[in-house]
């Protein structure tokens, strides 16, 4: 019974926290914008006229964007800091830190989506993305 | 906003891509929207530029991110029964969709979705990141057009034709839509009334012409060297204004046929500076009629009669012309033309000039074949 007690008071917490969050979400305003999540959302079958849930998604959403370029950028200043120890020129040229296809398709290999951009596909201009989500 | 750059390649990928497929496609408007969140996301990690190729695939990316959680969501709803999707599906979504990247109580088997830890991750990821609003308002998309329905029968007051049609369907389109009906010409043709009218509207609108030409004359008349022949011709009306009957009798077989008729003013009064040459008198009139190019020929001739001393009557159309247009002026002013309706002397005038024009036209051969 006290294991019970427990557990439910862990799960009022939780619950608690919860709907705290969903109600924190109303102020903090997600990068991405509600029209456009309630677009792809609607297009996909989703139906909720709760405006919370759509922030929830919005976040859910721009947190995973954030992952992968982070991950990205950790290899576009890793690659960088391998390089720069030789000229000062190019130390001066890589300070700005671009988002290539390169540093992209490492970081989302490691979320589990493989995207390939063969060298020949390059040279033509045109970038072919061959991935697959996992559902 | 953060800079692109993109390279000399990717430049001219983009070119061709938008030469290829110019075209804008439906969701054109929302990969544009999702482009630049991206962007902003990436600025607010730390980048300072990114690739166009680059951001567009990452753009793509949290699309589909995007539709999947919807998809996941709400096929979950639908295991349980419902329609609607709630905070467990949503979170069971992101449960499925981080699989692969990992989160923490993952391997917990039958813990409550409540303490899940994406929804902490979350909850985290919320606390700590700074907040960034979307850079530009956005209006409510896809817009949905009104569309036009086809009133039911109900709506046209109308009753179906059969019992087992009902009211509130579409009414059926007008009769006369599909009815081919039979057109009659209420109109008779009449060749001969048609003929006179074309006839009596020519003649209307040559005297037009000439009451403007006549106008013009009045209003400004050059004044040129009179000719030998129009002096002769004067002098002669001037003779013979006493009686006709002292005129030169005419040959046999000859026909006294009226032809060119010097022009009322010319015949009127023998002021010399007033001497106008028919061409003179006609140019406008010619010009305003003037058709086409196998004219031109005689545009040019008209104007060299101000250099020469005589008269030059080298066009065949505008002779014609002349004729018809002094008739009509003989009929305007009846009673003055009347008296000098000298029909020998223009006939001896008439010889003189048609000598003249064959002279002309033997002589100078090459300027009457240029056209």
């Amino acid at each position: 019974m006290n294991h019970n007690r427990q557990s439910n008071d862990g799960k009022h917490d939780d619950d608690s926290a919860l709907s705290d969050f969903l109600a924190s979400l109303m102020d903090y305003t997600p990068t991405i914008p509600d029209e456009l999540v309630e677009h792809y959302l609607a297009k996909s079958g989703f139906q909720c006229p709760d405006v919370r849930l759509i922030r929830l998604v919005a976040v859910a959403t721009q947190k995973f964007v954030a992952e992968v370029a982070n991950d990205a950028l950790q290899h576009c200043k890793a690659r960088q800091a391998a390089v720069v120890k030789d000229k000062r020129e190019k130390q001066q040229k890589d300070k700005r830190l671009i988002l290539t296809m390169d540093d992209l398709s490492k970081s989302l290999r490691e979320v589990g989506i493989p995207v390939t951009c063969s060298d020949v596909l390059k040279k033509n201009g045109h970038a072919f993305l061959f991935f697959v989500f996992n559902d | 906003m953060t800079g692109v750059e993109s390279t000399r390649d990717t430049k001219k990928g983009e070119e061709r891509r938008s030469s290829l497929s110019g075209r804008p496609k439906a969701d054109d408007f929302g990969r544009s929207v999702s482009k630049i969140a991206v962007a902003q996301i990436c600025e607010s990690v730390g980048y300072q530029g990114c690739k166009e190729s680059a951001l567009e695939a990452l753009a793509d990316i949290s699309i589909r991110y995007l539709c999947d959680l919807g998809k996941n969501a709400s096929f979950h709803a639908n295991l349980a029964g419902r329609t609607e999707c709630n905070v467990f599906d949503i979170t069971r979504a992101l449960e499925d969709l981080g699989d692969s990247h990992g989160f923490p109580g993952a391997s917990e088997v039958g813990s409550c979705l409540v303490g899940s830890g994406t929804v902490r991750e979350i909850v985290q990821f919320v606390d700590t990141k700074e907040e960034i609003p979307f850079a530009q308002p956005v209006p409510k998309f896809p817009v949905v057009r009104n569309q036009k329905l086809i009133p039911s029968f109900e709506h046209m007051k109308e009753t179906p034709s059969g019992k087992h049609t009902p009211s509130w369907l579409p009414a059926f389109p007008d009769p006369h839509t599909y009815n081919h009906t039979p057109m009659w010409n209420e109109r008779g043709s009449d060749p001969c009334a048609d003929k006179i009218e074309q006839a009596r509207q020519r003649r209307k609108a040559e005297r037009a012409l000439l009451r403007l030409q006549q106008r013009l004359v009045c209003n400004g008349s050059t004044g040129t060297s009179s000719s030998t022949v129009l002096d002769a011709k004067t002098e002669n009306i001037q003779e013979s204004r006493s009686s006709p009957f002292l005129a030169v009798p005419l040959q046999p077989g000859e026909k006294d046929v009226s032809e060119v008729v010097l022009p009322a003013k010319l015949s009127n009064e023998p002021i010399k500076d007033d001497h106008v040459t028919l061409l003179e008198a006609y140019a406008p009139a010619i010009e305003a009629m003037k058709t086409g190019p196998s004219n031109g020929l005689d545009s040019e001739k008209m104007f060299l009669p101000e250099k020469r001393p005589a008269v030059q009557f080298k066009f065949k159309t505008g002779k014609k012309v002349l004729g018809e247009l002094l008739d009509l002026s003989l009929q305007k002013k009846g009673e003055r033309s009347s008296t000098f309706f000298l029909r020998d002397e223009e006939r001896d005038d008439k010889k003189r000039r048609a000598e003249f024009i064959l002279r002309q036209t033997t002589e100078y051969p090459m300027e009457l074949n240029q056209s």
